[in-house]
């Protein structure tokens, strides 16, 4: 070993082809602690590098001339790890065999460890970029989803609003016809009562005959209305609590004459089934209607169901309504057939009123829409579910009663007209042809008449005359002072004052407004005069209190 | 695969045209141009069949399916399909190190295409179990696959050192070029994995043709006792221990390999100790 190798400030170390050490500096034993080299350069590896130097290295050297930059570890002699970068140079004999190897030795700390933290940024990054692949490809997909979710709830409030809308027109124009034909039956009705009184002949037979079509027509017109008022929500509904599968029950009857031969008819009537506060008559009618409607379904026969049960619907439900309903307990009663079914074009718009998917003649397009108006105005819900072939089921809900229930008043059986008494009646309304209507009506029958366009002129006429006894108006009246509020304050006035309501146009469509005070009564528009007498006479000797 | 497409993608060379095919297969680490102090040797007398592993040398390593690489067996496969695609009969086997074993079960598949096999620093197996000495105990293997995870730059990348082309060395028929011992990282690591972690002395009965083992000294990673266990299994084996030391004598000491394997094939073939 020369004196230069010595002072260089790297390892020299030279080796026989298999490794046998036959030179070394002291620089390089000086890195590893040692007083002298082993053996064998192999000995100053551990396990790795010794496979390294067979299976790389030795190949590497005796095929090639040199290597350079290889990193490898060497063995310290407290048994650490020095890391090193080595170059060698092989030297062969006049065969070409490998003779020597020889080996310059460097310190690689510094490089190992930059090595080190390169691979173990290199790792980070690429799990970044893989979390963040994955975000972006759940991104898309939640994207997709939130615009989904959007367009259906823009698509079920397009709904809902075309069918306040619809409601508000046909409200409208309903009222309007209402008054008219309130004038229309009552001119007819007093054609009809002078035309009794007149000798029997052919003239006045024809004429009977003609007046008798004119009050048919004028009557299905007041029902057509009425339908009409369902839809809107703003007919007069007296609700009371009732227990809906007395109400199913007492009308199989009537649903077995409806459904005819070919349909069988099946209730399920769920046990301990809550009870529910609606008008008794208009949840018949509703029911009704689904049932014809399922019988047209089946022209071939088939069956129809209906269940009761209690149920509840959960925030999240209710929530995804475009008209909301409160989230809480309800009573559903199920009506379902197995008839032809319905398309998704026709689903969605079976609520309106007039659209029918019957032959023209064949139904009116108005049952599904009452059903609507009915339940909505209940403070109920109602959803369609249909399939093209497999049949529909319309579940209708309606919020659970917890209040006790009140016995429902005995009806009074039919009182034939009796004539007044002469009492004195103030008639409150503020369309004048109704109101002049009314009044003629009332003289005819023998009352004492007097009147008022709106609460105001009503309670000064009330204070003027003592001798009125019966408040006949209008439920909603012009000046913000209603027909409720205007009996409240005659009746503080008049303790003994009765009042009889009549039907009208209601500005506001909710529940609470239309409902009528308890025990009170009310004539629907139009009227007849038969129908006005009687509910006077029912008013006047009626048991009932008014408080 | 075409046959075509299995000598390209196996990067395979024939050298030599006269007698019997002499197949050699590189080992772990390497490729075919480990092999290019043999090759001279042999090129006037045999039809010289050389080729690299998916994944080394200059071999195709695309679409490397981890799953199917992570046994022998698919290597051995491999080297089925370069024998069809070449239509090979009687070959003449040389397999070092984890080749001896690919080889060997090459030959248990389709002993028809096969004379003998010449085993270089062989092992079934380099774990040690309780009465065999593999090398290796479990943990030191798991620090080498370990660091091999790590692919710290340097192993198996460019470490090729530049061919200078030896003045003194005969040129070969076909150039070996500079691309000297790349290997792919993953097909690296995949491959010490299925080299160093199974276990093949179970199959080294099955072999029905004849086998020379050539044990070199001191071999840390086929150990003398590695080579007299094969040849205790392997029925009939000849066993011949070099004065090369190291694992690649047909590099460090090749003139004595190239006796030792010209000794063998020459021989009629009957077993002798």
């Amino acid at each position: 070993m020369s004196e230069l190798s010595s002072d260089l400030p790297c390892g020299d170390i030279t080796t026989s082809v298999g490794g046998t050490i036959t030179g070394v500096n002291s620089t390089l034993l000086r890195w590893l602690g040692r007083s002298h080299a082993p053996t064998r350069f192999q000995d100053l590896l551990n396990i790795v590098g010794k496979i390294y130097y067979e299976t790389h290295l030795v190949p590497h050297l005796t095929v090639g001339e040199h290597i350079e930059e290889v990193a490898l570890d060497l063995l310290h002699a407290d048994g650490s790890s020095v890391p090193v970068l080595l170059n060698a140079q092989v030297l062969r004999a006049s065969t070409g065999q490998v003779e020597s190897i020889r080996y310059a030795v460097f310190p690689a700390r510094e490089r190992r460890r930059f090595e080190r933290e390169l691979i173990a940024a290199r790792r980070e990054a690429d799990q970044a970029n893989r979390k963040l692949s994955e975000l972006n490809l759940t991104l898309e997909e939640r994207v997709k989803h939130e615009v989904a979710e959007r367009l259906k709830t823009e698509a079920a409030l397009r709904q809902a609003q075309k069918m306040e809308a619809l409601g508000q027109l046909t409200g409208g124009v309903a009222h309007d016809f209402n008054n008219l034909l309130t004038v229309v039956l009552g001119g007819l009705d007093s054609v009809s009562r002078f035309l009794e009184n007149t000798e029997v002949t052919a003239e006045s037979a024809r004429a009977r005959r003609a007046t008798n079509m004119g009050l048919q027509g004028a009557r299905s017109a007041a029902a057509l209305t009425h339908r009409l008022l369902a839809f809107a929500r703003q007919q007069p509904l007296d609700p009371k609590p009732i227990e809906v599968n007395r109400v199913v029950a007492s009308m199989s009857e009537l649903l077995r004459r409806t459904l005819g031969e070919s349909i069988a008819l099946e209730t399920v009537l769920g046990g301990g089934l809550w009870n529910t506060e609606a008008d008794e008559s208009q949840l018949q009618n509703a029911i009704l209607n689904l049932a014809v409607n399922a019988r047209d379904a089946m022209p071939k026969g088939g069956l129809l169901t209906i269940e009761t049960a209690n149920t509840a619907l959960d925030e999240r439900y209710v929530s995804s309504l475009a008209l909301s309903v409160p989230a809480g307990q309800y009573v559903c009663i199920t009506v379902t057939d197995t008839g032809f079914g319905m398309d998704a074009e026709t689903l969605e718009r079976v609520f309106e009123p007039f659209f029918t998917t019957k032959e023209a003649g064949k139904g009116t397009g108005l049952g599904l829409s009452q059903v609507y108006g009915f339940v909505r105005q209940s403070g109920g819900h109602v959803k369609l579910y249909s399939e093209i072939a497999s049949g529909t089921s319309v579940k209708i809900y309606l919020p659970r009663f917890t209040g006790t229930e009140k016995k429902d008043p005995i009806s009074t059986p039919f009182v034939a007209v009796a004539p007044s008494r002469g009492e004195s009646v103030l008639v409150v309304e503020d369309e004048p042809l109704v109101r002049e209507h009314a009044i003629h009506a009332l003289e005819e029958l023998g009352y004492r008449v007097h009147e008022a366009a709106n609460a105001t002129l009503a309670l000064e006429a009330l204070q003027r005359d003592p001798a009125i006894s019966i408040l006949f108006t209008d439920l909603v009246l012009p000046g913000g002072v209603h027909g409720e509020e205007l009996a409240a304050r005659a009746r503080a006035l008049r303790p003994e004052l009765r009042v009889l309501f009549t039907t009208g146009y209601a500005r506001n469509s909710m529940v609470h407004q239309q409902r009528l005070p308890a025990n009170a009564r009310f004539l629907s528009k139009p009227y007849t005069l038969d129908e006005l007498a009687r509910e006077l006479r029912r008013l006047i000797e009626g048991t009932e209190l008014l408080s | 695969m075409t046959k075509a497409e299995t000598l390209s993608r196996f990067n395979v060379r024939v050298i030599g045209t006269n007698g019997p095919t002499l197949m050699l297969a590189h080992g772990f680490g390497c490729d075919q141009s480990m092999w290019r102090y043999v090759v001279p040797a042999f090129q006037d007398t045999h039809r010289i069949v050389l080729f690299d592993y998916i994944g080394h040398g200059k071999a195709d390593a695309t679409d490397f399916d981890v799953e199917r690489y992570s046994t022998l067996r698919a290597y051995s496969e491999d080297v089925l399909s370069i024998c069809r695609a070449l239509d090979l009969v009687n070959v003449q086997f040389v397999g070092h190190s984890v080749s001896a074993t690919i080889g060997i079960l090459a030959a248990i598949e389709e002993p028809e295409r096969f004379d003998r096999l010449v085993l270089v620093g062989p092992s079934p197996c380099y774990i040690n179990d309780d009465a065999y000495h593999g090398g290796f105990t479990r943990s030191q293997l798991d620090e080498l696959l370990g660091f091999l995870e790590e692919n710290p730059l340097g192993w198996s990348q460019t470490m090729a050192p530049a061919i200078m082309g030896n003045q003194d060395r005969p040129a070969l028929a076909q150039e070996l070029e500079a691309s000297f011992c790349r290997t792919d990282p993953r097909v690296a690591k995949s491959f010490a994995r299925a080299t160093f972690l199974t276990d093949h002395r179970a199959d080294l009965q099955r072999l029905r043709k004849p086998s020379l083992i050539l044990q070199c000294s001191q071999d840390v990673i086929a150990p003398q006792s590695v080579g007299d266990y094969m040849h205790d299994q392997l029925r009939d084996s000849t066993l011949v221990t070099l004065q090369a030391t190291g694992h690649c004598p047909h590099l460090s000491a090749p003139d004595e390999t190239i006796a030792a394997i010209r000794a063998y094939l020459q021989d009629d073939g009957r077993p002798h100790h």
